[in-house]
Protein backbone atom coordinates (compact mmCIF):
# COMPACT_ATOMS: atom_id res chain seq x y z
CA UNK A 1 0.00 0.00 0.00
CA UNK A 2 1.17 3.66 -0.75
CA UNK A 3 1.76 5.93 2.34
CA UNK A 4 -1.14 7.79 0.88
CA UNK A 5 -3.49 4.96 1.66
CA UNK A 6 -2.09 3.80 5.04
CA UNK A 7 -2.02 6.89 6.28
CA UNK A 8 -6.22 7.66 6.62
CA UNK A 9 -5.89 3.68 8.19
CA UNK A 10 -4.09 5.05 10.70
CA UNK A 11 -5.84 7.82 11.83
CA UNK A 12 -8.93 5.26 12.25
CA UNK A 13 -6.83 3.40 15.22
CA UNK A 14 -8.19 4.27 18.35
CA UNK A 15 -5.32 5.85 20.77
CA UNK A 16 -4.22 3.53 23.53
CA UNK A 17 -6.70 4.08 26.23
CA UNK A 18 -9.06 6.46 24.72
CA UNK A 19 -12.24 5.54 22.92
CA UNK A 20 -13.98 6.54 19.65
CA UNK A 21 -17.39 7.93 19.76
CA UNK A 22 -18.40 4.99 18.20
CA UNK A 23 -17.49 2.66 21.46
CA UNK A 24 -18.78 5.13 23.61
CA UNK A 25 -22.23 4.88 21.96
CA UNK A 26 -22.34 1.46 21.69
CA UNK A 27 -20.92 1.39 25.76
CA UNK A 28 -24.25 3.35 26.43
CA UNK A 29 -26.15 0.95 24.94
CA UNK A 30 -24.71 -1.74 27.06
CA UNK A 31 -26.07 0.31 30.40
CA UNK A 32 -29.75 0.25 30.01
CA UNK A 33 -31.54 3.06 32.15
CA UNK A 34 -33.73 2.56 34.84
CA UNK A 35 -37.62 3.22 34.55
CA UNK A 36 -39.65 5.58 36.53
CA UNK A 37 -42.97 3.52 35.82
CA UNK A 38 -43.92 6.93 34.38
CA UNK A 39 -43.62 7.58 30.91
CA UNK A 40 -43.59 11.20 30.23
CA UNK A 41 -40.52 11.23 33.27
CA UNK A 42 -38.70 8.61 31.53
CA UNK A 43 -38.99 10.35 27.83
CA UNK A 44 -37.58 13.52 29.30
CA UNK A 45 -34.98 11.79 31.34
CA UNK A 46 -34.06 10.07 28.07
CA UNK A 47 -35.25 6.39 28.88
CA UNK A 48 -35.20 6.64 32.27
CA UNK A 49 -32.36 7.32 34.65
CA UNK A 50 -28.81 6.84 33.83
CA UNK A 51 -26.58 4.40 35.04
CA UNK A 52 -22.82 5.76 35.16
CA UNK A 53 -24.03 9.13 36.30
CA UNK A 54 -24.69 11.24 38.92
CA UNK A 55 -28.63 12.32 39.31
CA UNK A 56 -29.52 15.07 41.67
CA UNK A 57 -33.75 15.61 42.12
CA UNK A 58 -34.98 18.25 44.28
CA UNK A 59 -38.05 19.35 45.54
CA UNK A 60 -40.16 20.61 48.31
CA UNK A 61 -41.42 18.34 51.19
CA UNK A 62 -44.61 15.94 49.47
CA UNK A 63 -43.34 16.20 46.21
CA UNK A 64 -42.28 12.60 46.07
CA UNK A 65 -38.80 12.73 46.28
CA UNK A 66 -38.73 9.55 48.42
CA UNK A 67 -41.79 7.93 46.29
CA UNK A 68 -39.24 8.39 43.68
CA UNK A 69 -36.42 6.75 45.03
CA UNK A 70 -38.28 3.91 46.37
CA UNK A 71 -39.33 3.35 43.04
CA UNK A 72 -36.09 3.41 41.60
CA UNK A 73 -35.00 0.74 44.43
CA UNK A 74 -37.67 -1.60 42.75
CA UNK A 75 -37.57 -1.03 39.57
CA UNK A 76 -33.52 -1.72 39.36
CA UNK A 77 -34.64 -5.12 39.71
CA UNK A 78 -37.16 -5.85 36.95
CA UNK A 79 -35.39 -8.62 35.05
CA UNK A 80 -33.70 -8.23 32.29
CA UNK A 81 -36.81 -10.51 30.38
CA UNK A 82 -39.16 -7.36 31.45
CA UNK A 83 -36.48 -4.72 29.97
CA UNK A 84 -35.11 -4.13 33.51
CA UNK A 85 -31.50 -4.45 34.80
CA UNK A 86 -32.38 -7.24 36.79
CA UNK A 87 -29.95 -5.54 39.41
CA UNK A 88 -30.21 -4.57 43.11
CA UNK A 89 -29.82 -1.30 45.00
CA UNK A 90 -28.51 0.49 47.91
CA UNK A 91 -30.48 2.97 50.17
CA UNK A 92 -29.28 5.53 52.24
CA UNK A 93 -31.59 7.04 54.20
CA UNK A 94 -30.79 10.30 55.99
CA UNK A 95 -34.22 11.41 57.05
CA UNK A 96 -36.13 8.41 58.28
CA UNK A 97 -38.58 8.53 56.08
CA UNK A 98 -38.16 4.59 54.49
CA UNK A 99 -40.56 2.86 55.53
CA UNK A 100 -41.11 -0.92 54.87
CA UNK A 101 -45.20 -0.83 54.37
CA UNK A 102 -44.57 1.84 50.89
CA UNK A 103 -41.75 -0.46 50.13
CA UNK A 104 -44.10 -3.33 49.93
CA UNK A 105 -46.95 -1.54 48.43
CA UNK A 106 -44.64 -0.37 45.49
CA UNK A 107 -43.23 -4.04 44.70
CA UNK A 108 -46.21 -5.75 44.57
CA UNK A 109 -47.71 -2.99 42.45
CA UNK A 110 -44.56 -3.64 40.20
CA UNK A 111 -44.99 -7.46 40.00
CA UNK A 112 -49.11 -7.21 39.24
CA UNK A 113 -47.86 -5.35 36.39
CA UNK A 114 -45.09 -7.56 35.06
CA UNK A 115 -47.54 -10.44 35.69
CA UNK A 116 -50.26 -8.64 33.60
CA UNK A 117 -47.62 -7.92 31.28
CA UNK A 118 -47.07 -11.49 30.81
CA UNK A 119 -50.44 -12.65 30.44
CA UNK A 120 -50.82 -9.78 27.70
CA UNK A 121 -47.98 -10.37 25.41
CA UNK A 122 -46.28 -13.56 26.28
CA UNK A 123 -49.25 -16.44 26.55
CA UNK A 124 -47.00 -18.71 24.32
CA UNK A 125 -43.44 -17.86 26.57
CA UNK A 126 -43.98 -20.55 29.24
CA UNK A 127 -40.16 -20.47 30.38
CA UNK A 128 -41.13 -16.63 31.40
CA UNK A 129 -43.37 -17.18 34.53
CA UNK A 130 -42.24 -14.36 37.00
CA UNK A 131 -40.99 -16.09 40.43
CA UNK A 132 -41.26 -12.73 42.11
CA UNK A 133 -42.35 -12.12 45.47
CA UNK A 134 -42.42 -9.01 47.13
CA UNK A 135 -40.00 -10.06 49.58
CA UNK A 136 -37.08 -10.95 47.04
CA UNK A 137 -37.50 -7.49 46.34
CA UNK A 138 -37.05 -6.22 50.07
CA UNK A 139 -33.71 -8.47 49.93
CA UNK A 140 -32.38 -6.65 47.21
CA UNK A 141 -32.23 -3.61 48.48
CA UNK A 142 -29.59 -3.03 51.00
CA UNK A 143 -30.47 -0.32 53.13
CA UNK A 144 -28.60 1.90 55.45
CA UNK A 145 -29.67 4.52 57.69
CA UNK A 146 -27.48 7.28 58.73
CA UNK A 147 -27.63 9.57 61.55
CA UNK A 148 -24.92 11.59 61.16
CA UNK A 149 -22.76 14.05 58.86
CA UNK A 150 -19.72 11.92 60.29
CA UNK A 151 -21.91 8.39 59.76
CA UNK A 152 -22.87 10.18 56.24
CA UNK A 153 -19.37 10.25 54.88
CA UNK A 154 -17.88 7.12 56.22
CA UNK A 155 -20.63 5.19 54.98
CA UNK A 156 -19.61 6.67 51.20
CA UNK A 157 -15.82 5.81 51.82
CA UNK A 158 -16.98 2.45 52.93
CA UNK A 159 -19.42 2.09 49.22
CA UNK A 160 -16.82 1.40 47.10
CA UNK A 161 -15.61 -1.71 48.92
CA UNK A 162 -18.88 -3.04 49.47
CA UNK A 163 -19.77 -2.48 45.92
CA UNK A 164 -16.83 -4.52 44.74
CA UNK A 165 -18.66 -7.22 47.21
CA UNK A 166 -21.81 -6.95 45.30
CA UNK A 167 -21.26 -5.94 42.38
CA UNK A 168 -25.30 -6.59 41.33
CA UNK A 169 -25.64 -3.13 42.84
CA UNK A 170 -26.92 -1.10 39.83
CA UNK A 171 -28.35 1.74 41.90
CA UNK A 172 -27.42 3.77 45.00
CA UNK A 173 -29.95 6.26 46.33
CA UNK A 174 -29.20 9.12 48.84
CA UNK A 175 -31.89 10.23 50.49
CA UNK A 176 -31.69 12.83 51.43
CA UNK A 177 -28.06 14.13 50.52
CA UNK A 178 -28.42 17.33 52.60
CA UNK A 179 -30.37 16.66 55.31
CA UNK A 180 -27.41 16.54 57.91
CA UNK A 181 -25.31 19.31 56.33
CA UNK A 182 -27.67 21.53 56.73
CA UNK A 183 -27.07 21.97 60.41
CA UNK A 184 -24.37 24.98 62.17
CA UNK A 185 -21.11 23.88 60.50
CA UNK A 186 -18.65 26.71 62.63
CA UNK A 187 -16.02 26.60 59.33
CA UNK A 188 -18.31 26.55 56.41
CA UNK A 189 -15.30 25.72 54.29
CA UNK A 190 -14.89 22.55 55.95
CA UNK A 191 -18.72 22.07 55.11
CA UNK A 192 -17.41 22.74 51.47
CA UNK A 193 -14.98 20.57 51.71
CA UNK A 194 -16.44 17.29 53.08
CA UNK A 195 -19.31 17.84 50.48
CA UNK A 196 -17.48 17.83 47.20
CA UNK A 197 -15.25 14.85 48.76
CA UNK A 198 -18.59 12.97 48.97
CA UNK A 199 -19.51 14.39 45.48
CA UNK A 200 -16.24 12.86 43.73
CA UNK A 201 -16.51 9.99 45.99
CA UNK A 202 -20.27 9.52 44.24
CA UNK A 203 -19.38 10.57 40.76
CA UNK A 204 -16.03 8.28 40.98
CA UNK A 205 -18.33 4.98 41.96
CA UNK A 206 -21.00 5.63 38.71
CA UNK A 207 -18.11 5.86 36.60
CA UNK A 208 -16.35 2.66 37.87
CA UNK A 209 -19.05 0.11 38.85
CA UNK A 210 -21.45 1.59 35.83
CA UNK A 211 -24.40 2.40 38.01
CA UNK A 212 -26.38 4.92 38.81
CA UNK A 213 -26.34 7.40 41.48
CA UNK A 214 -29.24 8.93 42.69
CA UNK A 215 -28.99 12.03 45.11
CA UNK A 216 -32.32 13.61 46.51
CA UNK A 217 -31.98 17.50 47.33
CA UNK A 218 -34.13 19.38 49.65
CA UNK A 219 -34.96 23.19 48.20
CA UNK A 220 -34.38 26.10 50.25
CA UNK A 221 -34.91 29.84 49.67
CA UNK A 222 -31.84 31.97 48.63
CA UNK A 223 -32.54 36.23 48.10
CA UNK A 224 -31.13 36.41 44.74
CA UNK A 225 -31.90 39.81 43.19
CA UNK A 226 -33.88 41.65 45.74
CA UNK A 227 -36.50 38.62 46.21
CA UNK A 228 -36.20 35.01 47.50
CA UNK A 229 -36.24 32.39 45.27
CA UNK A 230 -36.46 28.83 45.31
CA UNK A 231 -33.40 26.83 44.92
CA UNK A 232 -31.75 23.55 45.64
CA UNK A 233 -29.78 23.44 48.73
CA UNK A 234 -26.04 22.79 49.60
CA UNK A 235 -25.43 25.83 47.76
CA UNK A 236 -23.53 26.53 44.01
CA UNK A 237 -20.25 24.92 44.66
CA UNK A 238 -22.66 21.78 44.91
CA UNK A 239 -23.91 21.98 41.66
CA UNK A 240 -20.95 20.82 40.06
CA UNK A 241 -21.46 17.77 41.95
CA UNK A 242 -24.08 15.60 39.61
CA UNK A 243 -24.37 15.09 36.08
CA UNK A 244 -28.05 15.18 36.07
CA UNK A 245 -30.57 17.67 38.05
CA UNK A 246 -34.19 17.32 37.95
CA UNK A 247 -36.44 19.49 40.04
CA UNK A 248 -39.49 18.97 40.84
CA UNK A 249 -42.43 21.36 41.23
CA UNK A 250 -46.24 22.09 41.84
CA UNK A 251 -48.04 23.36 38.50
CA UNK A 252 -51.32 24.01 39.89
CA UNK A 253 -52.35 20.68 41.15
CA UNK A 254 -50.18 18.78 39.03
CA UNK A 255 -46.98 17.16 40.13
CA UNK A 256 -44.24 17.93 37.32
CA UNK A 257 -40.50 17.11 36.45
CA UNK A 258 -37.72 19.51 35.23
CA UNK A 259 -34.52 18.79 33.61
CA UNK A 260 -32.38 21.61 35.10
CA UNK A 261 -29.00 20.47 34.01
CA UNK A 262 -27.59 17.80 32.06
CA UNK A 263 -25.02 17.60 29.22
CA UNK A 264 -27.14 15.02 27.06
CA UNK A 265 -31.15 15.91 27.71
CA UNK A 266 -32.61 18.97 26.97
CA UNK A 267 -34.20 20.81 29.08
CA UNK A 268 -38.11 19.50 29.20
CA UNK A 269 -40.83 19.36 31.91
CA UNK A 270 -43.19 16.22 32.53
CA UNK A 271 -46.00 15.45 34.63
CA UNK A 272 -46.00 12.50 36.91
CA UNK A 273 -47.75 11.38 39.69
CA UNK A 274 -47.16 9.62 43.06
CA UNK A 275 -50.19 6.81 43.36
CA UNK A 276 -50.59 3.79 46.04
CA UNK A 277 -49.18 1.74 43.56
CA UNK A 278 -45.85 4.32 43.20
CA UNK A 279 -44.82 6.66 40.78
CA UNK A 280 -47.15 6.67 37.90
CA UNK A 281 -48.02 8.24 34.50
CA UNK A 282 -50.14 11.52 35.52
CA UNK A 283 -53.96 11.10 35.41
CA UNK A 284 -53.73 13.75 32.49
CA UNK A 285 -51.54 11.86 30.63
CA UNK A 286 -53.70 8.38 31.09
CA UNK A 287 -56.67 10.49 29.76
CA UNK A 288 -54.82 11.81 26.70
CA UNK A 289 -53.77 7.99 25.69
CA UNK A 290 -56.96 6.44 26.43
CA UNK A 291 -58.53 8.96 24.04
CA UNK A 292 -56.05 7.55 21.28
CA UNK B 1 -20.82 -1.52 58.70
CA UNK B 2 -23.55 -3.95 57.65
CA UNK B 3 -26.94 -2.91 55.82
CA UNK B 4 -30.07 -3.64 57.86
CA UNK B 5 -31.74 -6.96 56.66
CA UNK B 6 -35.46 -5.02 55.72
CA UNK B 7 -36.81 -9.02 56.10
CA UNK B 8 -36.27 -8.49 59.68
CA UNK B 9 -38.36 -5.29 60.44
CA UNK B 10 -42.13 -5.48 60.81
CA UNK B 11 -43.33 -5.11 57.60
CA UNK B 12 -45.58 -2.64 59.09
CA UNK B 13 -43.76 0.16 60.89
CA UNK B 14 -45.20 0.29 64.85
CA UNK B 15 -47.90 3.16 65.16
CA UNK B 16 -49.42 4.60 68.26
CA UNK B 17 -53.20 4.41 68.06
CA UNK B 18 -55.21 7.86 68.73
CA UNK B 19 -57.72 6.23 70.09
CA UNK B 20 -60.32 6.35 67.91
CA UNK B 21 -60.59 4.00 64.52
CA UNK B 22 -61.96 6.74 62.02
CA UNK B 23 -58.66 8.65 63.02
CA UNK B 24 -56.36 5.08 62.89
CA UNK B 25 -57.42 4.91 59.63
CA UNK B 26 -57.13 8.09 57.71
CA UNK B 27 -53.58 7.91 59.30
CA UNK B 28 -52.87 3.90 58.68
CA UNK B 29 -52.98 2.79 61.96
CA UNK B 30 -51.99 5.76 63.96
CA UNK B 31 -48.78 7.80 64.44
CA UNK B 32 -45.48 5.93 63.52
CA UNK B 33 -42.33 4.88 65.39
CA UNK B 34 -38.95 6.06 64.00
CA UNK B 35 -40.06 9.25 62.58
CA UNK B 36 -41.41 12.77 63.38
CA UNK B 37 -45.25 14.00 62.88
CA UNK B 38 -45.96 17.25 62.56
CA UNK B 39 -49.01 18.71 63.91
CA UNK B 40 -50.30 21.92 62.44
CA UNK B 41 -52.97 23.79 63.49
CA UNK B 42 -54.20 27.59 64.73
CA UNK B 43 -55.19 27.85 68.10
CA UNK B 44 -57.64 26.16 69.95
CA UNK B 45 -58.36 23.21 67.10
CA UNK B 46 -57.20 20.50 69.51
CA UNK B 47 -53.28 20.07 68.71
CA UNK B 48 -52.56 20.19 72.72
CA UNK B 49 -55.76 17.80 73.17
CA UNK B 50 -54.49 15.33 70.67
CA UNK B 51 -51.46 14.98 72.13
CA UNK B 52 -52.79 15.04 75.54
CA UNK B 53 -54.63 11.84 74.24
CA UNK B 54 -51.49 10.50 72.32
CA UNK B 55 -49.54 10.32 76.07
CA UNK B 56 -52.56 8.66 77.47
CA UNK B 57 -53.38 6.43 74.20
CA UNK B 58 -49.01 5.15 74.09
CA UNK B 59 -49.65 3.52 77.17
CA UNK B 60 -52.09 1.01 75.91
CA UNK B 61 -50.55 -2.92 75.54
CA UNK B 62 -49.87 -2.99 72.07
CA UNK B 63 -52.56 -5.44 70.67
CA UNK B 64 -54.60 -2.34 71.52
CA UNK B 65 -52.69 -0.46 69.18
CA UNK B 66 -50.81 1.47 71.93
CA UNK B 67 -47.22 1.20 72.66
CA UNK B 68 -46.92 -0.07 76.32
CA UNK B 69 -45.02 3.12 76.79
CA UNK B 70 -44.22 6.17 79.14
CA UNK B 71 -44.03 9.86 76.94
CA UNK B 72 -41.98 12.90 77.45
CA UNK B 73 -44.52 15.56 77.10
CA UNK B 74 -42.44 18.78 76.67
CA UNK B 75 -44.15 22.28 76.62
CA UNK B 76 -43.12 25.70 75.62
CA UNK B 77 -46.02 27.57 76.46
CA UNK B 78 -47.24 27.94 80.20
CA UNK B 79 -48.97 26.73 82.03
CA UNK B 80 -49.27 22.93 81.12
CA UNK B 81 -52.60 21.94 80.96
CA UNK B 82 -52.82 19.56 83.62
CA UNK B 83 -56.64 19.96 84.47
CA UNK B 84 -57.09 18.91 80.82
CA UNK B 85 -55.01 16.12 81.05
CA UNK B 86 -57.10 14.78 84.47
CA UNK B 87 -60.00 14.99 83.01
CA UNK B 88 -58.73 13.21 79.92
CA UNK B 89 -56.92 10.68 81.80
CA UNK B 90 -60.27 9.90 83.94
CA UNK B 91 -62.14 9.10 81.27
CA UNK B 92 -59.24 7.03 79.31
CA UNK B 93 -59.36 4.99 83.00
CA UNK B 94 -63.21 4.42 82.79
CA UNK B 95 -62.94 2.92 79.58
CA UNK B 96 -60.25 0.54 79.47
CA UNK B 97 -60.56 -1.96 82.10
CA UNK B 98 -57.51 -1.79 84.18
CA UNK B 99 -54.29 -2.64 82.48
CA UNK B 100 -51.75 -2.01 85.28
CA UNK B 101 -51.90 -0.51 88.60
CA UNK B 102 -51.55 3.31 89.42
CA UNK B 103 -52.58 6.85 87.48
CA UNK B 104 -51.92 7.14 83.84
CA UNK B 105 -50.37 10.07 84.01
CA UNK B 106 -47.50 8.76 86.21
CA UNK B 107 -46.67 7.65 83.01
CA UNK B 108 -46.24 10.84 81.37
CA UNK B 109 -43.07 12.66 82.02
CA UNK B 110 -43.69 16.58 81.66
CA UNK B 111 -41.19 19.53 80.97
CA UNK B 112 -41.40 22.84 80.48
CA UNK B 113 -39.13 24.75 78.19
CA UNK B 114 -38.59 28.46 77.16
CA UNK B 115 -35.91 28.61 74.57
CA UNK B 116 -34.51 27.03 71.44
CA UNK B 117 -31.09 26.85 72.89
CA UNK B 118 -32.63 25.46 76.26
CA UNK B 119 -34.17 22.63 73.66
CA UNK B 120 -30.87 22.11 72.64
CA UNK B 121 -30.04 21.66 75.69
CA UNK B 122 -31.97 18.88 77.35
CA UNK B 123 -31.49 16.51 74.70
CA UNK B 124 -29.14 14.89 76.49
CA UNK B 125 -30.89 14.66 78.79
CA UNK B 126 -33.55 13.22 77.14
CA UNK B 127 -31.37 10.51 75.82
CA UNK B 128 -30.53 9.55 79.17
CA UNK B 129 -33.96 9.89 80.62
CA UNK B 130 -35.22 7.43 77.67
CA UNK B 131 -32.16 4.96 78.30
CA UNK B 132 -32.51 4.75 82.22
CA UNK B 133 -35.57 4.95 83.17
CA UNK B 134 -36.54 2.52 85.26
CA UNK B 135 -40.57 3.23 85.27
CA UNK B 136 -42.53 0.18 84.69
CA UNK B 137 -43.22 1.41 81.19
CA UNK B 138 -40.25 2.48 79.10
CA UNK B 139 -40.10 5.99 77.21
CA UNK B 140 -41.92 5.58 73.19
CA UNK B 141 -43.35 8.93 72.52
CA UNK B 142 -41.94 12.31 72.96
CA UNK B 143 -44.46 15.50 72.13
CA UNK B 144 -43.36 18.86 71.90
CA UNK B 145 -45.89 21.42 71.86
CA UNK B 146 -45.30 23.28 70.18
CA UNK B 147 -42.03 24.19 68.36
CA UNK B 148 -43.16 27.37 67.28
CA UNK B 149 -43.51 29.33 70.40
CA UNK B 150 -39.56 28.29 70.67
CA UNK B 151 -39.03 30.46 67.50
CA UNK B 152 -41.01 33.01 67.26
CA UNK B 153 -40.03 35.80 69.20
CA UNK B 154 -35.86 35.25 69.49
CA UNK B 155 -34.68 35.69 66.16
CA UNK B 156 -34.79 38.87 64.35
CA UNK B 157 -35.90 38.80 60.87
CA UNK B 158 -32.49 39.31 59.11
CA UNK B 159 -31.02 36.88 56.54
CA UNK B 160 -28.31 36.23 59.42
CA UNK B 161 -30.75 35.31 61.84
CA UNK B 162 -33.11 33.07 60.22
CA UNK B 163 -30.15 31.45 58.73
CA UNK B 164 -29.20 30.54 62.50
CA UNK B 165 -32.50 30.14 63.11
CA UNK B 166 -32.52 27.52 60.31
CA UNK B 167 -29.24 25.97 61.28
CA UNK B 168 -31.43 25.09 65.20
CA UNK B 169 -34.03 23.35 63.28
CA UNK B 170 -31.53 21.15 61.18
CA UNK B 171 -29.84 19.87 64.66
CA UNK B 172 -32.98 19.54 67.00
CA UNK B 173 -34.65 17.29 64.21
CA UNK B 174 -31.45 16.10 63.89
CA UNK B 175 -31.19 14.70 67.24
CA UNK B 176 -34.72 13.98 67.70
CA UNK B 177 -34.58 11.55 64.31
CA UNK B 178 -31.66 9.66 66.10
CA UNK B 179 -33.54 9.08 69.03
CA UNK B 180 -36.34 8.14 67.44
CA UNK B 181 -34.16 5.37 65.47
CA UNK B 182 -32.23 4.59 68.37
CA UNK B 183 -35.21 3.61 70.54
CA UNK B 184 -37.94 3.28 68.09
CA UNK B 185 -39.74 6.31 69.48
CA UNK B 186 -43.06 8.27 67.98
CA UNK B 187 -41.93 12.11 67.69
CA UNK B 188 -45.19 14.47 67.47
CA UNK B 189 -43.94 17.72 67.59
CA UNK B 190 -46.85 20.80 66.79
CA UNK B 191 -46.73 24.46 65.47
CA UNK B 192 -49.01 26.84 64.60
CA UNK B 193 -49.47 28.69 61.23
CA UNK B 194 -49.01 32.04 59.70
CA UNK B 195 -51.34 33.88 57.69
CA UNK B 196 -50.87 33.24 53.53
CA UNK B 197 -49.74 36.69 52.31
CA UNK B 198 -50.47 36.86 48.53
CA UNK B 199 -50.30 33.24 46.03
CA UNK B 200 -47.02 34.17 44.95
CA UNK B 201 -43.52 34.09 46.39
CA UNK B 202 -41.89 32.35 49.96
CA UNK B 203 -45.41 32.37 51.91
CA UNK B 204 -47.33 30.84 49.22
CA UNK B 205 -45.08 28.42 48.83
CA UNK B 206 -47.02 25.27 47.61
CA UNK B 207 -45.87 22.22 50.29
CA UNK B 208 -47.41 19.04 50.25
CA UNK B 209 -51.11 17.79 48.92
CA UNK B 210 -53.15 20.55 49.29
CA UNK B 211 -53.40 23.52 47.39
CA UNK B 212 -53.82 25.83 49.84
CA UNK B 213 -54.65 25.03 53.90
CA UNK B 214 -57.70 26.78 55.55
CA UNK B 215 -59.10 27.54 58.36
CA UNK B 216 -62.01 29.40 60.56
CA UNK B 217 -62.50 31.07 56.94
CA UNK B 218 -58.73 32.68 56.52
CA UNK B 219 -55.93 31.07 54.12
CA UNK B 220 -53.23 29.69 56.49
CA UNK B 221 -49.44 28.18 56.13
CA UNK B 222 -47.52 26.74 58.80
CA UNK B 223 -44.84 28.76 60.98
CA UNK B 224 -41.13 28.59 60.47
CA UNK B 225 -41.25 28.09 56.72
CA UNK B 226 -39.58 26.05 54.20
CA UNK B 227 -36.69 25.21 56.52
CA UNK B 228 -38.54 23.23 59.40
CA UNK B 229 -40.56 21.58 56.45
CA UNK B 230 -37.78 19.86 55.40
CA UNK B 231 -37.70 18.38 59.24
CA UNK B 232 -40.36 16.28 59.36
CA UNK B 233 -41.35 13.19 58.15
CA UNK B 234 -45.33 14.33 57.93
CA UNK B 235 -47.03 16.66 58.33
CA UNK B 236 -50.84 16.63 59.28
CA UNK B 237 -53.12 19.88 59.44
CA UNK B 238 -56.33 20.18 61.80
CA UNK B 239 -58.84 22.61 60.33
CA UNK B 240 -61.77 24.30 61.46
CA UNK B 241 -64.33 25.80 59.51
CA UNK B 242 -67.81 27.07 60.74
CA UNK B 243 -70.56 25.68 58.31
CA UNK B 244 -74.14 27.52 58.84
CA UNK B 245 -76.77 25.69 58.36
CA UNK B 246 -79.98 27.28 56.95
CA UNK B 247 -83.33 26.49 57.70
CA UNK B 248 -85.96 27.51 55.70
CA UNK B 249 -89.63 27.72 57.38
CA UNK B 250 -92.87 26.39 55.91
CA UNK B 251 -92.88 29.98 53.49
CA UNK B 252 -89.87 28.83 51.87
CA UNK B 253 -88.19 31.62 53.50
CA UNK B 254 -84.38 30.77 54.60
CA UNK B 255 -84.32 32.62 57.99
CA UNK B 256 -83.17 30.67 60.57
CA UNK B 257 -79.08 30.26 60.48
CA UNK B 258 -76.99 28.38 62.97
CA UNK B 259 -73.36 27.92 62.29
CA UNK B 260 -71.21 24.61 63.47
CA UNK B 261 -67.91 24.24 64.36
CA UNK B 262 -66.57 20.90 61.73
CA UNK B 263 -63.14 20.02 62.30
CA UNK B 264 -61.13 18.36 59.75
CA UNK B 265 -57.71 15.89 60.32
CA UNK B 266 -55.95 16.53 56.66
CA UNK B 267 -52.80 14.64 55.74
CA UNK B 268 -50.60 17.07 54.26
CA UNK B 269 -47.56 14.99 53.34
CA UNK B 270 -46.40 11.86 54.52
CA UNK B 271 -44.23 9.28 53.24
CA UNK B 272 -46.76 6.28 53.69
CA UNK B 273 -49.97 7.78 53.20
CA UNK B 274 -52.36 9.28 50.54
CA UNK B 275 -53.61 12.88 50.70
CA UNK B 276 -57.00 11.88 52.89
CA UNK B 277 -58.60 13.59 55.48
CA UNK B 278 -60.83 12.86 58.18
CA UNK B 279 -63.68 14.96 60.70
CA UNK B 280 -63.46 14.69 64.13
CA UNK B 281 -64.63 16.91 67.50
CA UNK B 282 -63.14 17.28 70.75
CA UNK B 283 -65.56 16.28 73.40
CA UNK B 284 -65.28 16.25 77.33
CA UNK B 285 -63.77 12.61 76.68
CA UNK B 286 -61.21 13.48 74.38
CA UNK B 287 -60.94 13.61 69.93
CA UNK B 288 -63.04 11.46 68.16
CA UNK B 289 -63.17 10.88 64.65
CA UNK B 290 -66.64 11.25 62.99
CA UNK B 291 -67.90 8.94 60.18
CA UNK B 292 -69.48 10.68 57.84
CA UNK B 293 -72.62 7.74 56.78
CA UNK B 294 -71.71 8.76 53.04
CA UNK B 295 -68.11 8.10 53.59
CA UNK B 296 -68.73 4.60 54.99
CA UNK B 297 -70.67 3.20 52.30
CA UNK B 298 -68.37 4.05 49.95
CA UNK B 299 -65.53 2.44 51.97
CA UNK B 300 -67.91 -0.87 52.21
CA UNK B 301 -68.51 -0.34 48.02
CA UNK B 302 -64.26 -0.18 47.34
Amino acid sequence: MSQKEVVPLLMLLPFAGAQTAWDMLHEDEMFPRITTSCLDLDNILGGGINCKEVTEIGGVPGMGKTQLGIQLAVNVQIPVDYGGLGAKAIYIDTEGSFMVERVLQIAEACIEDMTECNGLLRKDFQAGQLKMHPNNILENIFYFRVCSYTEQIALTNYLDKFISEHKDVKVVIVDSVTFHFRQDFDDMALRTRLLSGIALKLMKLAKEHGLAVVLLNQVTTKYIEGSFQLTLALGDSWSHSCTNRVILYWNGNERYAYIDKSPSLRSASAPYSVTSKGIRNSASTCKRIRMM
Amino acid sequence: MTPENLLLRPLITQKCTLGCPDLDRCLGGGIPCNSITELVAESGCGKTQLCLQLALTAQLPIPLGGLSASSIYIHTEFPFPSRRLHQLSLAFHSSHPPIFGGDPCDYIFVQGVHSADQMLGIMTKMEQFVENSRTQLPVRLIVIDSIAALFRSEFDNTPVELKRRSSLFFKISGKLKSLAKRFGLAVVVTNQVVDLVGSEGINGLRIGNLASLCSSGRRVCPALGLAWANCVNSRLFLARHEEVDKEENELGDVNLQSTRSRRRLHVVFAPHLPESCCEFVITRKGIFGVEREQNAAKRNEA
